[in-house]
């Protein structure tokens, strides 16, 4: 027998009437549990009514079935409002338990290392550097030569590298990154290039065959070594604290002149301790003043420009800052280290 | 290298403590890295003289000895060979102790008593030399404590010398160093000695040099009459303090002279040379040559040899030849003192494996012009140790001479370089110490002369260096000038890499970093094929033995790590570069990937709910949510390439381009990482594509003021119509109001026709400009439904 949409329509008003009427009238979880079975079981009321949908013209559905899935939902939802009415006054006495644990989540976190570069990176672009990043395969040119390390020259013993065939291999610094920059702008330049290195260091404690390092570049007319001075000593305050102290030591790189080793004060204040070795000084790495031959490779005219560049160990720095004392542990990534961070 | 203190003050007077001097040669870039005073406990231990000597009666090497130490006499057993009646040698009584740390006790050796001992030099830790008694001199008086026989001990630096300071591998260049840090300056060493008149050394030898370029100088000197033995103690434990082992005198003298001035010496045994010649010329490819630690070597047309009229006799600056080595009956030495390439001598010494004291200093460049000093130092010596005559007449050939170098400094450059505000005066102060020379002077302009055992001064920032040094760069004003250059603006690429970090971390991920080195068994299922594989061509190891080519891999390699302690469930990322061998061109394709890892179970069993583990949609919803915070709203999925994926798994197409996929890692691959169970979900995504599609420019879409109408529509359609499809066709038909779309039930099953899936959406529906009316949303989803219908056969799914 085919239904029409009005007497659908005028049957659905009057279940919504009858169960605000029932609903009204329950007084524990049993009389709402019997009304639940009534309206909404396979053989309620509601079901019975669905069942007619199917009887009516095809245009004439959507609505129908609209209406009748809103009289479904607000039964629902007036059944499970008053069985929760029953439960709360109930638990708020027996069953609530505020010291149960939360529900657990998943907690992020970053690498320890990539924090401090993080930290690193943050100083740096505040002091008006920019970020740069290159590869990690690189070219003997770009690794070496325009750094002015040519074939056989001893300095490359400093450097174990690890060869690709060809001209490639694994860059042994982020220098390669101040060559690729200057040969792409001209200057001003202020730059640093965070990276993962590559050495031929067997891994032990102290050692990794592949470690972060952050190299910095600035070149400009009229830049000096005090200004090197001046942006590492920043660094080391804002990094370690407005007492951390500077030291810088001559030493030789191929690719800057005068070149500098840099330590930074201990934590220990001077007194020494075993971190420092007693000597009240903490190493960190390597700088100078851009050697004039470097500026050739990239066309820059030393007659003009003058620049500094420095580098920094991100490991070194993290041990140092965390207190690890075996670098292999930032690369196991065991999640009871990680958590920690 | 090593120096020692009293060995340093026989060239410079100062009066630094050691611990003054430590300092000050590492802030003048000579680092020290440690600096030791040498203790020897010589309690117990005296002259002892060897009164007697006669055979033990139970051991043949052996010896029973009586010593008599002026306060009494011992009976010792003894065991060195050189033990004789009437030497002095040091002899520890009962209650001393040597070098090793024992204890000297009496007791019995072999069935005979024996109290005290008596010392070699090594027991007594003043050299290495082992093999006899030390042998005191005759006059040394008998009962005298052995410390008031050596002397207050020496303190020994061992210093980190730069490439660039070949000079300071000599005790005369840190010498120099102190003279320069104190202002003072270097103490002239004699060089004299008695020589044999009127004989011409042409008249014993001959030297020809075939190629002046990698042999600039080759200077000789020859000493007849010589008596090889052992050295004296001073000379012996002089190069024990500074790592030297004693071998005899000639040879020891040899390596003084080469310690004290930086320049290596030979000594060739005269009569082994054949044919009073000395040739120097290049190898012929292939030729083969015995060194002195009888290695047999195979050289190239590169190499250069010492050669007499017949044969090779030595690799110039590495190392001599094994058959014109001083043995104990030589009697006449032909003495070596050259220059020689610097780069030539590394070449060399790298090809063929073999670095030695002598080819460290060739190859950093030793004084072209300090052959004959050394040659006459050395011979010095040999008269005095070795009974030497040395001849009047040497050679001296010298076919390319090397001249200082002449350098302009302008003291204004030298200030605008290190931000100080020196004089010329100050600046012309430090030169002196440094045996820098001053040609002229004028107004700003100094010309300098840079002497030629200082290869690293050639250009005028090298002088700015040693000026900034001696200055001491504590003393430069640090200056923080302000940033040069404001406009430059942020590196996009790395700051979004920077804002992913966060979005996984957000989401709950922790940030891995792995080793990029990985092994080729484990790299194969992430490449095409093995050739593509990223290999170093000297790996340090198996495990480490090429560049990842997939991110992957590390991700699963932690996997594994975590697993094997008992951590099983993970949730992990990580951004790193990956590569690839180019098959096509020489060289490799690096690129960055974001990888990220759900592994086990996302909830545990709890007090609140059951344990869960993690599925395929996870790892999806993990994609899709990233995806939708780099604001690339719809990506299409695809079948996946890779052999590493289970069949639950997907591709990621971003308009039409494959940067990605999604899925379970299938048990191959896990039981390739020896992962036991695999439960594991993953997704990489290549970060340029990421980068590239990410939104830009981001604007604010207005946000509607009226209310928004839901509607949940539940369809009967063909089970192999993509949901994405679906979505597709329902936004295309539902009219400009559907706001959002939501998949809240699916079933595929008995309960619907075989062929079909039951879906129901919730839709959004809502309007910028008015309240949307029943009306219209009926509408709305009567087309969805009539589209539907008409392009897959959809059916609204009765109630
Ligand atoms: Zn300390």
């Amino acid at each position: 027998m085919a239904e029409n949409l009005q007497t659908i329509i005028a049957q659905i008003s009057e279940i919504a009437a009858e169960f605000n009427k029932d609903i009204q009238q329950t007084k524990s979880r049993d009389d709402t549990e019997q009304v639940k079975v009534k309206f909404l079981s396979r053989k309620g009321v509601v079901q019975n009514l669905f069942v007619l949908l199917g009887t009516l013209e095809n245009q004439d559905r959507p609505r129908a079935g609209a209406e009748l899935n809103r009289l479904k939902n607000d039964i629902q939802n007036a059944i499970d409002e008053k069985l929760k009415s029953f439960q709360t006054g109930k638990r708020s006495i027996e069953l609530f338990d505020p010291t149960l644990p939360g529900k657990e989540y998943h907690i992020g976190s970053f690498h320890p290392l990539l924090q401090v570069l993080d930290e690193i990176k943050d100083i740096f672009v505040g002091m008006g550097f920019r970020i740069e990043e290159g590869n990690e395969i690189e070219t003997d040119y770009h690794n070496f030569e325009a750094l002015n390390i040519p074939p056989d020259h001893p300095s490359r013993d400093m450097h174990d590298t690890f060869y690709m065939g060809g001209k490639y291999l694994l860059r042994t610094h982020t220098s390669p990154v101040q060559i690729h920059t200057m040969e792409q702008q001209k200057p001003p330049i202020r730059m640093i290039a965070p990276g993962k290195c590559y050495r031929k260091d067997t891994p032990d404690a102290s050692h990794s065959p592949i470690f972060n390092q952050v190299e910095g570049l600035c070149v400009d007319k009229g830049v000096s070594f005090g200004d090197l001075k001046g942006v590492v000593q920043a660094f080391a305050q804002k990094m370690f604290g407005k007492d951390a102290k500077v030291r810088f030591r001559p030493s030789f790189f191929p690719f800057t002149e005068p070149s500098a080793e840099y330590d930074f004060s201990c934590f220990c204040k001077g007194k020494g301790c075993r971190v420092c070795k007693n000597t009240g000084w903490l190493e960190i790495s390597g700088a100078g003043m851009v050697d004039p031959a470097v500026f050739g490779f990239v066309d820059y005219d030393p007659q003009v420009y003058s620049g500094y560049a420095f580098g920094m160990g991100v490991e070194r720095i993290a041990m140092l800052k965390y207190r690890v004392n075996d670098i292999r542990i930032f690369y196991e990534n065991d999640v009871r280290f990680l958590e920690q961070f | 290298m090593k120096v020692t203190l009293k060995w340093l003050k026989e060239f410079v007077d100062f009066s630094l403590t050691p611990d003054e001097l430590a300092h000050a040669l590492t802030m003048a870039g000579l680092e020290v890295e440690e600096f030791y005073t040498e203790r020897h406990d010589f309690s117990k231990i005296v002259v002892g003289k060897v009164l007697s000597v006669e055979k033990h009666p139970n051991a043949d090497r052996l010896t029973v000895c009586t010593v008599d130490t002026g306060d009494g006499q011992f009976s010792v057993v003894c065991g060195a060979p050189n033990v004789s009646p009437g030497m002095l040698s040091p002899f520890a009584m009962n209650g001393g102790t040597v070098a090793n740390g024992m204890k000297i006790t009496s007791r019995e050796v072999r069935g005979v008593k024996s109290s005290g001992m008596l010392c070699s030099e090594a027991e007594l830790g003043l050299s290495e030399r082992a093999a006899g008694l030390m042998v005191l001199p005759e006059n040394t008086p008998v009962g005298l404590n052995m410390e008031d026989y050596v002397g207050n001990p020496d303190t020994v630096f061992d210093i980190s010398i730069t490439s660039n300071r070949p000079d300071c591998l000599s005790i005369i260049g840190i010498a120099r160093e102190i003279a320069a840090i104190t202002g003072t300056s270097l103490k002239k060493q004699k060089t004299t000695f008695a020589v044999t008149p009127q004989e011409n050394i042409d008249d014993y030898i001959k030297v020809d040099i075939k190629n002046s370029f990698k042999c600039a100088r080759y200077s000789g000197r020859l000493i007849q009459n010589v008596k090889i033995k052992p050295s004296p103690f001073w000379l012996a434990s002089r190069l024990h303090s500074v790592g030297i082992r004693s071998i005899n005198n000639v040879v020891d003298i040899t390596n003084y002279i080469m310690m004290e001035t930086s320049q290596p010496l030979h000594a060739f045994d005269y009569k082994k040379l054949a044919g009073k010649t000395i040739n120097v010329r290049e190898a012929v490819d292939g030729e083969k040559f015995v060194t002195l630690d009888e290695q047999e070597h195979i050289l190239d047309k590169e190499a250069l040899l010492i050669c007499d009229a017949e044969k090779p006799v030595a690799l110039a600056g590495i190392m001599g030849g094994l058959n014109s080595e001083v043995d104990n009956s030589t009697e006449t030495i032909f003495l070596e003192s050259a220059y020689f390439d610097p780069g030539n001598i590394r070449r060399t010494a790298k090809k063929i494996d073999l670095f030695t004291e002598s080819s460290r200093r060739f190859e950093r460049g030793t004084d072209p012009n300090g052959t004959v000093f050394a040659m006459d130092r050395a011979a010095k010596l040999m008269q005095e140790l070795a009974d030497g005559r040395v001849l009047s007449s040497f050679i001296d050939n010298y076919p390319r001479k090397i001249t200082p170098v002449e350098i302009d400094l302008s003291v204004k450059n030298t200030n605008k370089l290190l931000g100080t505000n020196l004089s010329a005066e100050n600046i012309t102060a430090y030169f002196p110490a440094l045996e820098i020379g001053i040609n002229k002077q004028e107004n700003d302009l100094i010309q300098i002369k840079a002497p030629t055992f200082r290869p690293d001064l050639t250009r005028e920032v090298d002088i700015i260096e040693e000026i900034a040094r001696l200055y001491n760069y504590d003393n430069i004003i640090p200056v923080l000038a302000p940033p040069v250059n404001q406009e430059q603006e942020a590196n996009q690429k790395v700051n979004f890499k920077d804002q992913v970090r966060h979005y996984l971390a957000g989401f709950g991920f922790k940030e891995t970093v792995a080793y990029s080195l990985v092994s080729e068994k484990l790299a194969e299922p992430f490449i095409p094929s093995k050739n593509e594989f990223a290999q170093l061509l000297n790996p340090i190891s198996r495990d480490m033995a090429g560049f990842r080519p997939s991110i992957l891999l590390s991700l699963l390699t932690t996997v594994a790590y975590n697993r094997n302690r008992q951590k099983s469930n993970l949730r992990l990322y990580e951004i790193g570069n990956v590569a690839w061998k180019d098959q096509q061109k020489e060289g490799f394709t690096e690129f960055t990937q974001i990888g990220g890892i759900l592994a086990g179970k996302s909830q545990e069993q709890s007090w609140y709910g059951p344990e869960e583990s993690y599925n395929f949609y996870d790892i999806k919803g993990a994609v899709a949510a990233l995806l939708h915070k780099c604001g690339i709203n719809g990506y299409e999925q695809g079948q996946v390439v890779e052999p590493f994926w289970d069949v639950e798994s997907s591709s990621i197409l971003i308009n039409g381009k494959y940067c990605g996929a999604f899925g379970k890692f299938n048990q191959d691959v896990c039981s390739l990482f020896k992962i036991k169970v695999a439960d594991i979900y993953g997704f990489f995504i290549n970060y340029e594509e990421l980068f590239e599609n990410r939104l830009k420019d981001k604007k604010y879409d207005p946000v509607s003021k009226f209310p928004s109408v839901p509607f949940d529509l539940a369809i009967l359609i063909d089970a192999n119509i993509a949901l994405h499809e679906i979505e597709k066709e329902i936004k295309n038909s539902a009219g400009p109001h559907l706001i959002k779309i939501r998949l809240f039930d699916f079933y595929k099953g008995e309960q619907v026709k075989k062929g079909k899936k039951s879906i129901a959406f919730s839709l959004t529906f809502s309007s910028k400009e008015c309240t949307l009316g029943d009306e219209e949303v009926e509408q709305a989803v009567n087309n969805v439904l009539a589209h539907l219908n008409k392009l897959f056969g959809a059916v609204l799914r009765p109630g």
